[in-house]
């Protein structure tokens, strides 16, 4: 068994855990990092958006991810449109179904209920949602796996390969998540939304609309879950199950990077996928959930506000 | 006088209460309930879509076009399933098989899909003595725990990789392969699987170089993967599951690995691999069955299944699935429905069945030898054991397509 944890064939200095250390394999980890980092971020900055802003937990953040994954995947298998293309088609449609939830569900349920029974409520609804948007999934593309190859092609790099499909899907998902943090930090829109998630009577009282801000955030956050979806598919096979541990990463990370944070947030998602990475490369693949959890669990005694949390 | 009368009134009453029997008669041909459970959402959804579902169902409609199934003494009952979505839960089928049993009180049971899940379930077919044949449970506790009313269709671990072994053996004595390098799920299934390789390959004398588990659920195989193929390894054996199986495939080509010897587990039979992959040209997997194979009723079963789903029975245990009924429907057809009687001719008796002759010995079918296939030309050719294979191994496996 111990011999199962050496990496081999890498030439360099033995570290403690028996592995051998070399620039190859600290390359291996960190761009294997970034690769699963990327996505994390993306998914969780929406999540982040919408939990930040109005305290709605959308359990059914990951089932938008499985929709846009699964819309990509027909129209790819189906029409031969190019996966990256698909991105402009789920972003704006998401960002569309999500107005429309907002204005249809949310809305008239966060309206006016004490701010406690609020995230309970929305709790409640996400959870029906989540299993509306399953079923409806599985009697659309039924429980076969699916999936498409999308260069599948080895990126050969300083001596090691990697796969380019997934350099391309989180280096596109770190662009989006790190434009939409300027567009933030600069807009006069994402002004008002900071500005809402810091002081949300005084934000009003200085004239921001709420109910328009939180409905494009809603939008924006499930946006970004079927964009990540997309990019997603590119990678993995799909079923209509595959949503719920997006959601429940996406939640890690969060935390991780403090409630509302949305630098933090990019941040955090980065740093879980160096950490599993670096779990599966130096130890074994079976300890990449429980080294993700061992880093919230310490965030969590040790910073209670999360890494970048105020 | 009084004699004619009577002889008169018995005909009487007699005529007048044939159509009354055969009003009953048909009253009681009530359906036959046979209930089980299905994961229809969840992670089992996928395997139980392709191998358990439509084997089910394609035997009740033939039945019950042929009028029903025939039970000894009572004529043909037409078939109705009591079923329900377990939500691949353990806890909920193991629930609804008690309630099958004792509430709704069902004829038989058929078993649900997958290892974890027969293993759950075994014991209740024994507490209320419903023979349940498994057509897709593979693990060596079956035997262990001698439950008296479970059966297993499948080639359990030990001789499935001892006929993994045999063929890689046969394989390095060509020169063909050096180094083998094992990846295992970390799931009863990959657990199961590696405790029986390490001796298999031992026994064999194969140099294995390296040996790694993962968990279900992966999303990145690439680091084993690169390991593996710095360590020199040009045998790859992945006891995998479906969603890593397709993972491990598609990441060895993108780390550009391309070992003379690919072999995986769960999912390499299905049909949606090989399309997946265009090919799949030379990748090699556990396989059961092929529609070359010279058993009676095989090629109409295939064309049966395509016919009616659209879909190829996958090359592993779907054909045993199917052949799991028609064991239950000659047993039912020969003892009836007394479940005990059933018990007693699944243990003596060798069925001929689509999948091969099909012999029980303390609940494990020990007919049946471990199977390899390879994909070739779009059909998984059976390559070992070479006695009944249906083509010969193509090995270095070509390039990725």
């Amino acid at each position: 068994m111990a011999q199962g944890l050496v990496h081999r064939g890498r030439g360099g200095a033995e570290a403690g855990l028996g592995v051998t250390l070399s620039p190859t394999l600290l390359l291996d980890v960190v761009v294997g990092g970034f690769t699963t980092g990327g996505i994390y971020a993306l998914v969780a900055l929406g999540l982040n958006l919408q939990y930040g802003l109005m305290r709605v937990l959308n359990v059914a953040h990951g089932e938008f991810l499985m929709l846009g994954a699964y819309v990509t995947f027909s129209l790819h298998t189906g029409w031969g449109v190019n996966p990256l293309l698909t991105l402009l088609i789920t972003g704006p449609t998401a960002f569309a179904v999500g107005l429309v939830l907002h204005r249809l569900l949310y809305a008239p349920l966060l309206a006016g209920g004490a701010a406690e029974s609020l995230e309970s409520r929305s709790l409640l609804l996400s959870f029906g949602l989540m299993f509306v948007l399953q079923n409806a999934a599985l009697l659309v593309w039924s429980a076969d796996l699916r999936g498409y190859s999308y260069l599948a092609i080895p990126l050969r790099w300083l001596g090691t390969v990697f796969p380019a499909n997934r350099v391309l899907a989180a280096t596109i998902a770190l662009a989006l998540g790190g434009a939409f943090y300027l567009y933030l930090r600069y807009s006069l829109t994402g002004k008002a939304v900071r500005a809402l998630m810091q002081e949300p009577e005084g934000a009003q009282l200085m004239g921001i609309q709420t109910s328009r801000i939180h409905g494009l955030c809603f939008g924006a956050g499930i946006a970004m879950s079927a964009v990540t979806g997309s990019l997603v598919s590119m990678l993995f096979e799909l079923t209509p199950f595959m949503g719920l541990p997006y959601t429940v990463t996406a939640l890690v990370v969060v935390i991780l990077g403090g409630l509302g944070n949305m630098l933090g947030c990019l941040l955090a998602g980065l740093l879980l996928g160096l950490v599993e990475t670096a779990g599966v490369y130096l130890a074994s693949s079976d300890i990449r959930l429980i080294s993700s959890y061992a880093v919230l669990s310490l965030i969590l005694v040790l910073k209670p506000s999360g890494l970048f949390g105020r | 006088m009084s004699m004619r009368r009577r002889q008169f009134l018995t005909a009487a009453a007699g005529a007048a209460t044939v159509p009354l029997l055969r009003t009953r008669a048909r009253a009681q041909a009530k359906p036959i309930r046979v209930g089980y459970t299905m994961s229809a959402t969840g992670p089992y959804a996928v395997g139980a879509g392709i191998t358990q579902v439509p084997n089910y169902t394609l035997w009740q409609e033939q039945v019950n076009t042929k009028g029903g199934l025939a039970v000894k003494g009572e004529g043909r009952r037409m078939i109705e399933f009591v079923t329900i979505d377990d939500r691949s839960e353990i806890e909920t089928a193991v629930r609804f098989y008690e309630k099958l049993a004792t509430d709704d009180k069902v004829d038989l049971l058929l078993p649900p899909w997958g290892s974890a899940m027969n293993f759950a379930i075994a014991p209740v077919a024994g507490k209320y003595g419903y023979p349940m044949i498994g057509p897709t449970a593979i693990s060596g506790k079956f035997k262990e725990l001698a439950l008296p009313y479970f059966y297993t269709m499948l080639v359990q671990p030990a001789p499935q990789m001892q006929a993994v072994a045999a063929l890689l053996r046969d394989l390095r004595d060509q020169g063909k392969i050096k180094k083998v390098a094992v990846a295992y799920v970390n799931d009863l299934f990959g657990i199961e699987l590696n405790a029986a390789t390490g001796p298999a390959f031992k026994a064999a004398g194969l140099e294995v170089v390296d040996t790694k588990s993962y968990p279900l659920g992966a999303k990145d195989l690439s680091p084993v993967l690169r390991g593996f193929k710095d360590a020199g390894a040009d045998a790859f054996v992945g006891l995998t599951y479906p969603p890593d199986n397709i993972l491990v495939t598609s990441q060895a080509k993108e780390v550009d690995w391309n070992p003379a010897v690919f072999f995986t587990g769960v999912g390499t039979a299905f049909p949606f691999y090989r399309d997946r992959f265009k090919g799949a040209e030379g990748v090699m997997g556990i396989a059961g069955w092929n529609p070359k194979v010279k058993f009676a009723g095989a090629k109409e079963y295939f064309d049966a299944h395509v016919k009616k789903h659209q879909k190829e029975p996958d090359r592993w245990a779907s054909a045993f699935a199917y052949a799991s009924l028609q064991i239950l429907e000659r047993c039912v057809g020969e003892v009836g429905l007394d479940r005990p009687k059933i018990k007693t001719m699944l243990d003596a008796t060798e069925f001929q069945t689509v999948a091969g002759p099909i012999k029980f010995t303390k609940g494990e079918n020990v007919t049946t030898p471990g199977i390899v296939g390879q994909w070739q030309k779009n059909e998984f050719e059976l390559v070992w054991p070479k006695a009944s294979s249906t083509g010969a191994a193509v090995v270095p496996k070509p390039a990725w397509a």
